[in-house]
Protein backbone atom coordinates (compact mmCIF):
# COMPACT_ATOMS: atom_id res chain seq x y z
CA UNK A 1 0.00 0.00 0.00
CA UNK A 2 1.07 3.32 -0.52
CA UNK A 3 1.49 6.59 1.22
CA UNK A 4 -1.30 8.92 -0.51
CA UNK A 5 1.44 11.88 0.38
CA UNK A 6 3.64 9.88 -2.39
CA UNK A 7 1.66 10.17 -5.02
CA UNK A 8 0.31 13.84 -4.35
CA UNK A 9 2.11 16.92 -6.41
CA UNK A 10 4.81 17.95 -3.89
CA UNK A 11 4.50 21.85 -4.19
CA UNK A 12 4.49 24.89 -1.60
CA UNK A 13 5.22 24.26 1.94
CA UNK A 14 5.29 20.29 1.86
CA UNK A 15 7.41 20.19 -1.36
CA UNK A 16 9.76 22.53 1.10
CA UNK A 17 9.07 20.66 4.56
CA UNK A 18 10.01 17.32 2.30
CA UNK A 19 13.59 18.73 1.13
CA UNK A 20 14.27 20.29 3.92
CA UNK A 21 12.86 18.98 6.51
CA UNK A 22 15.56 16.51 7.00
CA UNK A 23 18.12 19.95 8.06
CA UNK A 24 16.14 20.13 11.40
CA UNK A 25 16.75 16.73 12.43
CA UNK A 26 19.68 17.20 14.07
CA UNK A 27 18.62 20.05 16.08
CA UNK A 28 15.42 18.17 17.19
CA UNK A 29 17.41 15.37 18.29
CA UNK A 30 20.32 17.27 19.90
CA UNK A 31 19.14 17.41 23.51
CA UNK A 32 18.74 13.31 23.18
CA UNK A 33 22.02 12.82 21.74
CA UNK A 34 24.04 14.92 24.10
CA UNK A 35 22.60 12.99 26.87
CA UNK A 36 23.91 10.03 25.56
CA UNK A 37 27.06 12.01 24.35
CA UNK A 38 27.59 12.69 28.24
CA UNK A 39 26.71 9.35 29.75
CA UNK A 40 30.13 7.44 29.76
CA UNK A 41 31.33 10.75 31.87
CA UNK A 42 29.88 9.97 35.03
CA UNK A 43 29.40 6.36 34.91
CA UNK A 44 30.00 6.25 38.74
CA UNK A 45 27.34 6.00 41.10
CA UNK A 46 28.39 6.06 44.91
CA UNK A 47 26.54 3.63 46.80
CA UNK A 48 27.70 2.63 50.12
CA UNK A 49 24.95 -0.02 51.29
CA UNK A 50 26.95 -3.03 48.94
CA UNK A 51 26.58 -6.32 50.21
CA UNK A 52 30.69 -7.52 50.85
CA UNK A 53 31.83 -10.83 51.49
CA UNK A 54 34.72 -11.17 53.15
CA UNK A 55 35.98 -14.50 51.92
CA UNK A 56 36.11 -12.12 48.62
CA UNK A 57 38.07 -9.46 50.51
CA UNK A 58 40.67 -11.91 51.66
CA UNK A 59 40.91 -13.66 48.47
CA UNK A 60 41.70 -10.01 47.05
CA UNK A 61 44.03 -8.41 49.54
CA UNK A 62 46.94 -8.89 47.73
CA UNK A 63 45.78 -8.13 44.78
CA UNK A 64 45.17 -4.82 46.23
CA UNK A 65 47.58 -4.14 47.69
CA UNK A 66 49.48 -4.49 44.25
CA UNK A 67 47.14 -2.27 42.39
CA UNK A 68 47.86 0.76 45.34
CA UNK A 69 51.59 0.06 44.33
CA UNK A 70 50.94 -0.27 40.47
CA UNK A 71 49.14 3.32 39.96
CA UNK A 72 49.70 5.61 42.67
CA UNK A 73 48.14 8.21 40.76
CA UNK A 74 45.07 7.50 41.15
CA UNK A 75 45.41 5.95 44.60
CA UNK B 1 31.63 16.15 -3.29
CA UNK B 2 29.90 12.82 -2.90
CA UNK B 3 27.25 12.48 -0.13
CA UNK B 4 29.34 9.27 1.24
CA UNK B 5 32.23 11.38 1.21
CA UNK B 6 30.79 13.97 3.32
CA UNK B 7 29.54 11.12 5.25
CA UNK B 8 33.15 10.03 5.88
CA UNK B 9 34.15 13.35 6.69
CA UNK B 10 31.52 13.64 9.02
CA UNK B 11 32.53 10.50 10.88
CA UNK B 12 36.00 11.36 10.63
CA UNK B 13 35.59 14.68 12.40
CA UNK B 14 33.75 13.61 15.14
CA UNK B 15 36.27 10.71 15.96
CA UNK B 16 38.76 13.53 16.13
CA UNK B 17 36.96 15.92 18.57
CA UNK B 18 36.02 12.18 20.62
CA UNK B 19 40.35 11.77 20.89
CA UNK B 20 41.48 15.48 21.46
CA UNK B 21 38.37 15.19 24.29
CA UNK B 22 39.82 11.58 25.89
CA UNK B 23 42.97 12.94 25.62
CA UNK B 24 42.36 16.15 27.89
CA UNK B 25 40.54 14.44 30.11
CA UNK B 26 43.44 11.72 30.50
CA UNK B 27 45.80 14.88 30.59
CA UNK B 28 44.29 16.73 33.66
CA UNK B 29 45.23 13.71 35.94
CA UNK B 30 48.47 14.28 37.30
CA UNK B 31 50.69 12.07 39.35
CA UNK B 32 49.73 12.05 42.63
CA UNK B 33 46.30 13.34 41.83
CA UNK B 34 44.40 11.59 44.13
CA UNK B 35 47.06 11.90 47.07
CA UNK B 36 47.28 15.67 46.19
CA UNK B 37 43.23 15.39 46.53
CA UNK B 38 43.28 14.17 49.73
CA UNK B 39 45.64 16.25 50.81
CA UNK B 40 43.99 19.50 50.15
CA UNK B 41 41.03 18.44 52.39
CA UNK B 42 38.63 18.86 49.66
CA UNK B 43 38.51 15.27 48.69
CA UNK B 44 38.20 12.06 50.93
CA UNK B 45 38.55 8.02 50.65
CA UNK B 46 34.95 6.40 50.42
CA UNK B 47 34.27 2.58 51.82
CA UNK B 48 32.80 1.93 48.28
CA UNK B 49 36.54 2.26 46.78
CA UNK B 50 36.11 5.83 44.94
CA UNK B 51 36.78 9.40 46.24
CA UNK B 52 34.11 11.60 47.15
CA UNK B 53 34.32 15.59 47.62
CA UNK B 54 33.57 16.82 50.52
CA UNK B 55 31.34 19.31 51.52
CA UNK B 56 31.01 21.94 48.36
CA UNK B 57 34.29 22.33 46.46
CA UNK B 58 35.45 24.38 43.19
CA UNK B 59 34.31 22.26 39.64
CA UNK B 60 37.56 21.71 39.01
CA UNK B 61 38.20 19.50 42.27
CA UNK B 62 35.10 18.28 41.16
CA UNK B 63 36.29 17.22 38.03
CA UNK B 64 39.35 15.71 39.24
CA UNK B 65 37.98 13.50 41.83
CA UNK B 66 35.24 12.45 38.64
CA UNK B 67 39.05 11.43 36.49
CA UNK B 68 40.45 9.89 39.16
CA UNK B 69 37.26 7.73 40.32
CA UNK B 70 36.74 6.78 36.46
CA UNK B 71 40.51 5.27 36.07
CA UNK B 72 39.92 3.49 39.70
CA UNK B 73 36.32 1.91 38.29
CA UNK B 74 38.37 0.68 35.25
CA UNK B 75 41.60 -0.93 37.66
CA UNK B 76 38.01 -2.31 39.79
CA UNK B 77 36.44 -3.83 36.37
CA UNK B 78 39.82 -5.52 35.47
CA UNK B 79 40.73 -7.28 38.85
CA UNK B 80 36.56 -8.15 39.33
CA UNK B 81 36.70 -9.48 36.32
CA UNK B 82 39.92 -11.39 36.42
CA UNK B 83 39.08 -12.62 40.23
CA UNK B 84 35.61 -13.52 38.99
CA UNK B 85 34.11 -11.32 41.92
CA UNK B 86 31.85 -8.29 41.39
CA UNK B 87 32.85 -4.87 40.52
CA UNK B 88 31.64 -3.66 44.22
CA UNK B 89 33.70 -6.01 45.91
CA UNK B 90 36.71 -5.59 44.26
CA UNK B 91 36.15 -2.27 44.68
CA UNK B 92 35.18 -2.89 48.09
CA UNK B 93 38.66 -4.56 48.67
CA UNK B 94 40.80 -1.78 47.51
CA UNK B 95 39.01 0.94 49.74
CA UNK B 96 40.31 -1.42 52.80
CA UNK B 97 44.03 -1.18 51.29
CA UNK B 98 43.34 3.16 50.95
CA UNK B 99 42.01 3.23 54.22
CA UNK B 100 44.92 1.15 55.60
CA UNK B 101 47.67 3.08 53.83
CA UNK B 102 46.81 5.97 51.99
CA UNK B 103 44.37 7.65 54.35
CA UNK B 104 46.93 10.05 56.44
CA UNK B 105 45.98 12.32 59.98
CA UNK B 106 43.97 15.30 59.08
CA UNK B 107 42.73 13.86 56.03
CA UNK B 108 39.19 12.59 55.27
CA UNK B 109 37.30 9.13 54.63
CA UNK B 110 33.66 8.25 54.68
CA UNK B 111 32.26 4.64 55.87
CA UNK B 112 29.38 2.70 55.21
CA UNK B 113 27.47 5.22 57.76
CA UNK B 114 28.47 7.70 54.69
CA UNK B 115 29.24 10.41 57.01
CA UNK B 116 32.33 12.24 56.64
CA UNK B 117 35.40 11.72 59.31
CA UNK B 118 38.66 13.46 59.79
CA UNK B 119 41.58 10.73 60.45
CA UNK B 120 43.46 11.73 63.62
CA UNK B 121 46.31 10.19 64.85
CA UNK B 122 44.65 6.32 65.18
CA UNK B 123 44.37 4.71 62.40
CA UNK B 124 40.99 4.34 60.23
CA UNK B 125 38.26 2.06 61.59
CA UNK B 126 37.61 -0.73 59.39
CA UNK B 127 34.80 -1.74 58.26
CA UNK B 128 33.95 -5.26 59.37
CA UNK B 129 34.93 -7.29 56.20
CA UNK B 130 37.97 -5.89 55.82
CA UNK B 131 39.49 -8.32 57.94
Amino acid sequence: MREPVLTEERTGATHYAMRWGWLFAPVLLGPAACVQVSAPDKPIEINLNINIRQEVVVRLQQDAKDLLKKDPGVF
Amino acid sequence: MKRSTKLILAAGLGLAIAVAGATAASAMLQPGEAAELRASGAAGEQADGYMGVVGSPASDIRSKVEAVNIRRRAHYTDLAAKRGVKIEEAAATVACEIFRDRVAPGQFYRLTDGIWRKRDAAPVPLPHYCG
